[in-house]
């Protein structure tokens, strides 16, 4: 690894955030009305993803226990305080059982 | 600041802080990663001028295996295609000008995606507040890391911090019975892809993501 490779990962990294907020235009047409259904699916998504290990693992035990009580709040509150703290009990909770 | 945005400010920070924190111990677990590989002087600077999780660590894995610059920085371009969807669902809430959005782009995460659209202020500070939070947990947490420090015992709690969040993210942003019913498929469609090509990462998931949204349209 050298300070040149570092730099042009930074730059590639960096400048597609910039290139995706400040340079593109915003989305117009059919791919606009794509973008507005798009964010509650790319966040369940990215809660799979989340949940899924890097090799394809199973999830611990106490990281689906955390999922599930998340869940079980947000199908009744909308709150994401509400739903990071039935996660944390969830977590606590299935790690003291197993 | 007035008295009617106060409120919502508290509220990124407080959403804010425990992700921040997460992410701090990831940061620990990178220092202590990325030291033997880097170096102590290119493992923070990569930290400071890099800020991408996925990336970095991405990159501890193909140097440590030998793999050339150029696979180095084509798998960095790969995964650094993520944040143009991410920024096509923050751009129509965002008010500020193409400057000011720029000086917040370095904070682009999924996450400070997530709090910019839940919260009830403009989503250019929410991303600002979020992501210098992140930040700064990212770098003082690769500085623990490098220094020895660990944080083995949180590391499981840490870890499941992430995916109760993108829950609660998936929650707040469904504003119809029919956004619920796509994200309830994209959570599934994706655990099941991601278990049959664990390799597919983050992009693999958002393309089932684009792809929910493109076929279910309506209620």
């Amino acid at each position: 690894m050298s300070l040149s490779l570092l730099i042009a990962a930074a730059a590639i990294t960096i400048g597609s955030r910039v290139a995706a907020l400040a340079v593109l235009p915003p989305p117009r047409g059919p791919v606009a009305a794509l973008v507005r259904r798009l964010p509650a699916p790319l966040f369940a998504a990215l809660a799979a993803l989340s949940l899924s290990g890097n090799d394809g693992s199973a999830a611990l035990p106490s990281m689906l226990a955390a999922v599930g009580c998340a869940v079980a709040v947000a199908l009744r509150w909308r709150s994401l305080l509400l739903i990071l703290g039935a996660g944390l009990a969830g977590f606590l909770a299935a790690s003291f059982i197993w | 600041m007035s008295s009617a945005a106060r409120p919502a400010r508290v509220s990124v920070i407080s959403a804010a802080v425990p992700v921040a924190a997460a992410i701090g111990v990831f940061g620990v677990v990178y220092g202590a990663a990325a030291g033997p590989v880097f170096g102590t002087s290119l493992t923070m600077i990569s930290s400071l001028i890099v800020f991408s999780g996925v990336a970095q660590f991405t990159m501890v894995a193909l140097v440590a295996a030998g793999a050339t610059p150029v696979a180095v920085l084509g798998a960095v371009a790969t995964l650094a295609l993520r944040h143009l969807p991410l920024g096509a669902v923050l751009q129509p809430v965002m008010t500020a000008g193409r400057a000011r959005r720029a000086l917040v782009a370095p904070f682009l995460l999924d996450e400070t995606t997530g709090l910019a659209l839940t919260a009830g202020e403009r989503a250019e500070r929410a991303i600002a507040v979020s992501g210098g939070l992140a930040y700064a947990a990212w770098v003082g947490g690769t500085i623990v890391g490098l220094a020895g420090g660990t944080f083995g015992s949180i590391e499981p709690l840490a870890a499941a911090l992430f995916p109760v969040l993108f829950v609660g993210l998936a929650a707040l942003t469904a504003q119809s019975r029919s956004d619920a019913t796509r994200a309830v498929l994209a959570g599934t469609a994706s655990i099941a892809f991601l278990l049959l090509w664990p390799a597919a990462g983050a992009l693999g998931a958002i393309a089932v993501a684009v792809a929910v949204s493109s076929v279910v349209k309506a209620p």
